[in-house]
């Protein structure tokens, strides 16, 4: 059943964050503001790469109203961040490798003063020349960036021999795809308020995925205790990756400890489109080979990923991509190798999907060639080479089994919007418009959750009665707009029979919450779903059994109910939670942690969950215009049960969108290591008017009769699978094969038939 | 020049309805709207984002008519009726509201006071818009959370929310 | 506080003049110090990019008399510069007889920009999509120039505009369209002495997605064909991006009287690929663009001719 509100009935609810959103009176973290802050700036550079010789502060330091001038000589501990290897310098020595490195940071009275202080600094750069092409960048004679050199991370996967498997190939197809630098162009920028509080502590109001890895990096940074730092991190206006790495937050922090003063900061949208992350760019060399009968026997890929100046994860979304352009299929041969590269391009990072919109854009595309040159229908060429129930991972590691692989390939194969696939002409021509061409496409990918094999991977939280008879779900995750507060309240109702008053939760503060792990990689809802599994037994024990004691009633004759404890039988309403709360006894609270769930190999960076989805996708092609609409979407995503079918809705809608503009128009141009796109003037994301098309989202809840996993994550799924298939339609309308994102429409257009009929003289 | 030219404010008072009362409120005149609401009165569901009118985040309507408060300065909204997403629920939900929780048209809801505040904009002119009607009115607020699904289904259900309540 | 750093640093004066000649006088005081605002929508996104310090003295357009007005004088269609866009995308009189001209406007950011912006800010940008447009209804601009309002046609005003070191201090007062029957759009037309005459014409904008766009390229056709096929007058205007809007007069009065027919096409196609010249950047490629606005203009007319088939050879 397609999911919609109709559909969902009942479990269609309000989101409990709603309200404040619809009205404007929520606080995010950079609407808060305090008596006798300070106005926080950061200098940066002013070349992607350059020698600093000297900064000099001193004019800016006796302007009247300047508070602070920082520089490097100002960190007290660590001058470094990055949440796997930390290299970023907070502020830079001695040299400047991008345009976001920070060389300096002010705080003043008002902005203008700080601005003002900024333009007092004199910095004396010797002018390095920019490494902007990763490929030059791993040759030797390339300038080096860090001393170990340009090369961040190699990876390499290798089964059989491709060399002599492509020897017994009858198809071999070769390609190579690139893939745009995609900004998040999350609508709140980054920024917060850093209050030093009267005890020595320091508490940082500023969006962040992950609470405690920013108190960490903090703490590292001022040289002091992690206990001294407190991280509230929720309500954020948007991420999507892009905000788990610090990024405000090392300045807003010395300032503040520098000063006592609270200090407010947040970035123009420039400052973050300077410094802020983006997606990789990357370049994906694939050849891949079949048998005379179209069965797979070798692939080969190449992939070189442009990570920026420093290393944030850098390594892991490589590692995901060598993971991805294996994919959901089997190979005899494979040949698998990667390279991360350091340029002076701007900050690659985290980014929905993680490396696997990259990997899937190549690697759905050779399944659509090869199915071409082999004369087969593509779904029918992926089904004959598609993972069985039991095959291992991609990287043969052993993975959590589901029929998600075939569910999806079925859902798509019998949807309406496949099966018009053949009706439609060929070279897919309108007869009243004849420039006007549609085409449909499909593409396939499985999709791994969690952090993987090799990187810390906590999960757990809290239940608890609160003195004044809430129930208090905690739990250390952050809300920027997933929808998570919704899901977590749903799972509380519908498994525990709570009502939606009786639940307080409370997430992003790590001054109260346990250590829960990231908000990233698809995982914080199955995370979610896991320790209420775990905490149900115990914490509907302790809350019955205190109920019984009271109201002289066996807990096994009771049960939680809305408002309170009724009998099993019948509805009377025996004591309420407040009631219970205000009792005798040690404080009713259970607590869990564990770790996700991941594959028993060594292969880092191998996953142990898989989310599957199958999109279809219908695409119009002007041929006077070479521009491309997207007109009408089927997703199917095998991701077990949904948990909130509005919020997983939104979820796949959204990824969809920022695929669609992955696809289309999306790209953070740059020059020389400067950005050509500075703000949404030129840096464009689908409007409105570019998502006018029908989008039908059918979710396949069915999971193994074991299966003990229970939700697979979809936060990012959504946004992996359309780019491909919207290559394949195009290529149905057109007989062109994209492999290059986002589509350049030069490459679609075409002189009017009418013109070249005339020439021919036919 | 004469002399009613001359007599240029200095320091200039903005004088105008926010919300319905009515406020004086000193400011450079240049001043953008947007700095006024948010800093000086505190009205912070006006949203900063681009700053160049491109995502729709600070949106707001003078005298009706959605504008971006980034784009307007001070001197601009002198003796005019500035109404901000405060304003359309002081007397309970609007429907338009109603309709985006109802069909989960928002995820992190910072595009969002500025989307309603179009839709407000929109259906006040056009009770019943067309499809190109609707994706006009509201190209101007940029929503990277939904894909904008939720959103044309909150706005059809505004729509049919408003008939019935008339 | 919402962090605008240059608000903060400087406090421009704003003038508010009731009438032009108050207004140049401004402009003649302050000098370079000094810009002429009217929605501001523009100068602002210039102030943001550090394209341009912010003055420190604002002209106020808005508030002078007679210049918010869309009204039928005697010559044609007289808007005025304050006119903002989305009053002229709404007013009746320009969406019956200058419906690409409403196309444009449309086509320009969005409402709630175009209730802020004005028609004589698009103009006087030199390159605002509405141009295009306004250069096939043979738009003329009026001038203030401190003395006397002077009339120029926008053709002639956008060649001296294009030339380097150019100049202009004078103040854009209105639009002139003139009001001819031949300006409505195709079929519409009722004139039994024209019944016989095929009208036709189209504006296209094309950019990088669907709405709110910066243009890449911007077309405006219209013209008529007479019933044995010849084409009976045509108007083409190219532009978009930063490229200033231009007739294709050279080609227009080459194909005009001519059949309209493949050879025809082909050599409007080949002349327009000639002609326009388009300025490039990091987005587009002037090839995409002269092949786009060529592909456009050519099949504007394969549509109005009754979409022949191969006929031409």
């Amino acid at each position: 059943m397609l999911l919609n509100r109709t559909s969902s009935g009942g479990r269609w609810r309000i989101r409990p964050d709603g309200p404040a959103k619809v009205t404007g009176e929520l606080t995010y973290l950079t609407d808060m503001t305090k008596e006798d802050m300070l106005y926080g700036l950061v200098l940066r550079s002013e070349h992607p790469h350059a020698r600093i010789i000297s900064v000099q502060t001193d004019k800016a330091k006796q302007l009247q109203g300047v508070h602070a001038v920082l520089t490097y000589m100002d960190v007290p501990g660590l001058n470094a961040f990055g949440i796997a290897h930390p290299d970023q310098p907070v502020l830079c020595e001695d040299r400047a490798r991008y345009v976001g490195d920070a060389i300096a940071t002010v705080a003043a009275e008002t902005l203008a003063i700080a601005q003002q202080a900024l333009e007092q600094i004199e910095v004396e750069y010797e002018i390095l020349p920019p490494v902007d092409d990763p490929e030059l960048a791993i040759l030797d004679d390339a300038p080096l960036l860090h001393p170990q050199g340009n090369t961040l991370h190699r990876t390499a996967f290798n089964r059989g021999d491709a060399e002599e498997g492509f020897k017994l190939c009858t198809h071999i197809i070769e390609e190579t795809y690139y893939t745009p630098r995609q900004m998040h162009t999350y609508m709140e920028t980054e920024g917060g308020l850093f209050v030093p509080g009267d005890d020595g502590r320091l508490t940082v109001y500023s969006p962040t995925q992950h609470g405690f890895m920013d108190r960490l990096q903090l703490s590292r940074i001022l040289a002091i205790p992690q206990s001294d730092i407190r991280i509230v991190s929720s309500p954020i206006g948007g991420s999507f990756g892009g905000k788990d790495e610090l990024n405000v937050q090392p300045y807003g922090a010395l300032l503040a400890v520098n000063t006592g003063r609270p200090i407010k900061m947040h970035n123009s949208r420039w400052e973050s489109v300077r410094a802020g992350l983006k997606r990789h760019p990357m370049k994906i060399t694939m050849k891949t080979g079949t048998d005379a009968d179209g069965k797979l026997l070798a692939h080969q890929v190449y992939i070189i990923s442009d990570t920026g100046p420093y290393s944030t994860l850098g390594a892991e979304v490589l590692n995901f991509a060598t993971e991805h352009v294996i994919g959901p299929y089997r190979y005899e041969h494979l040949d698998v190798k990667g390279v991360s590269v350091f340029t002076n391009n701007g900050m690659s990072g985290e980014f929905r999907g993680f490396g696997g919109n990259q990997a899937i854009f190549a690697l759905e595309g050779q399944m659509d060639r090869l199915a071409e040159r082999l004369g087969l229908e593509p779904w029918a060429f992926r089904k004959l080479n598609m993972r069985q129930l039991d095959d291992l991972g991609p990287f043969d590691q052993p993975i959590a089994m589901t029929e998600g692989a075939d569910q999806v390939w079925d859902a798509v194969s019998t949807s309406p919007l496949w099966l018009e696939r053949e009706k439609i002409p060929l070279e897919g021509q309108s007869a009243a418009e004849p420039w006007i061409k549609t085409g449909i496409g499909a593409a396939f990918t499985m999709h791994g959750a969690g952090l993987g094999v090799g990187i810390p991977d906590p999960a757990g939280g809290r239940l608890e009665l609160a003195v004044d008879g809430k129930i208090e779900a905690v739990f250390g995750y952050e809300e920027f707009g997933q929808g998570l507060i919704a899901a977590l309240e749903q799972m509380l109702i519908e498994q525990f029979d709570f009502a939606q008053e009786d639940i307080r939760i409370i997430i992003g503060d790590t001054d109260v919450v346990p250590d829960s792990g990231s908000t990233t990689a698809s995982r914080a809802t199955a995370m979610m779903w896991k320790s209420l599994q775990r905490l149900h037994t115990p914490f509907t024990e302790q809350l019955l059994e205190r109920a019984g004691a009271i109201v002289g009633r066996p807990a096994e004759q009771l049960r939680l109910s809305e408002g309170g404890v009724r009998k099993k039988v019948g509805d009377e309403l025996l004591i309420t939670y407040g009631e219970l709360a205000k009792a005798e006894g040690e404080p009713i609270r259970c607590e869990t942690s564990f770790v996700f769930p991941t594959s028993p190999t060594d292969r880092v960076g191998a996953h142990f969950m898989y989310t599957y989805s199958a999109v279809a996708v219908k695409v119009e092609l002007n041929t006077l215009t070479g521009r491309v609409k997207v007109l009408q979407q089927y997703h199917a995503v095998a991701a077990g049960p949904v948990i909130n079918p509005q919020g997983f809705l939104g979820q796949i809608e959204g990824g969809s969108s920022m695929a669609l503009g992955f696809a289309l128009m999306e790209d953070a141009v740059m020059e020389k290591g400067h950005y050509m796109t500075r703000n949404l003037d030129t840096y464009l994301v689908p409007t409105i008017a570019d998502q006018r098309g029908k989008i039908e989202v059918q979710p396949i809840e069915h999971l193994p009769e074991n299966d003990e996993h229970g939700p697979r994550g979809i936060g990012e799924v959504g946004s992996v699978t359309l780019a491909p298939a919207i290559a394949a339609a195009i290529h149905q309308a057109s007989g062109k094969w994209v492999t290059k994102l986002p589509i350049d429409p030069s490459y679609l257009q075409e002189t009017p038939f009418f013109l070249s009929k005339a020439v021919n003289g036919e | 020049m004469s002399d009613k030219a001359a007599e240029v404010q200095v320091p200039f008072q903005l004088q105008c309805s926010v919300n319905g009362e009515l406020k004086t409120i000193a400011a450079p005149p240049s001043t953008r709207l947007l700095t006024i609401l948010r800093d000086e009165m505190e009205l912070t569901g006006t949203k900063r984002s681009c700053e160049i009118g491109r995502c729709g985040a600070c949106m707001v309507l003078i005298d009706g008519r959605a504008v971006n408060s980034c784009l307007t300065m001070a001197y601009q909204c002198a003796g005019k009726q500035i109404t901000t997403i405060e304003g359309l629920s002081a007397n309970g939900l609007d429907p338009i509201q109603q309709a985006f929780l109802e069909e989960g048209g928002f995820q992190c809801g910072y595009c969002t006071p500025g989307m309603i505040v179009s839709v407000k904009s929109l259906l006040d002119d056009k009770p019943n818009p067309n499809v190109d009607e609707v994706a006009e009115a509201l190209s101007g607020n940029i929503c990277r959370c939904t894909g904008y699904g939720g959103i044309w289904r909150a706005v059809q259900r505004a729509i049919e929310g408003r008939r019935y309540w008339k | 506080m919402s962090m605008n750093v240059q608000e903060t640093l400087t406090s421009p004066l704003v003038w508010h003049p009731q009438t032009a000649a108050e207004a140049w006088q401004y402009k003649q005081t302050y000098g370079i110090h000094s810009v002429f605002v009217a929605g501001g929508t523009l100068l602002r996104t210039h102030w943001e990019s550090g394209a341009a310090p912010m003055p420190q003295h604002f002209i106020d357009l808005s508030a002078i008399r007679g210049l918010n007005e869309i009204r039928v004088g005697e010559e044609g269609l007289l808007i005025g510069g304050q006119s903002k866009l989305q009053e002229c995308r709404t007013n009746p009189l320009l969406q019956r007889h200058f419906p690409m001209a409403v196309d444009a406007i449309r086509s320009i950011a969005a409402p709630s920009i175009r209730n802020l912006a004005t028609i004589g800010g698009n103009i006087a940008s030199i390159v605002g999509d509405s141009v295009p447009a306004l250069l096939v209804y043979d738009a003329s601009l009026i001038w203030y120039n401190g003395q006397t309002e002077q009339e120029e046609k926008l053709s002639d005003w956008l060649l001296a505009a294009g030339q380097s070191g150019y100049r202009n201090d004078r103040l854009l007062l209105s639009l002139k369209l003139p009001l001819k029957s031949e300006t409505s759009r195709g079929d519409r037309d009722e004139n039994s002495t024209n019944s016989k005459m095929k009208r036709f014409g189209a504006f296209h904008k094309v950019g990088r997605r669907e709405a709110f766009t910066p243009s890449v390229v911007t077309a405006a056709v219209s013209g008529s064909i007479t019933d044995t096929g010849l084409l009976n007058k045509i108007q083409i205007a190219v532009g978009g991006g930063q490229t200033i809007p231009r007739r294709l007069i050279e080609v227009e009065k080459e194909i005009v009287g001519t059949a309209v027919d493949g050879e025809m096409l082909r050599h409007l196609f080949d002349r327009a690929l000639e002609l326009y010249e388009p300025r490039e950047d990091v987005f587009a490629s002037a090839s995409y663009r002269k092949q786009t606005a060529a592909n456009l203009i050519v099949t504007e007319l394969w549509k109005a001719s009754g979409r022949f088939i191969g006929q031409g050879g």
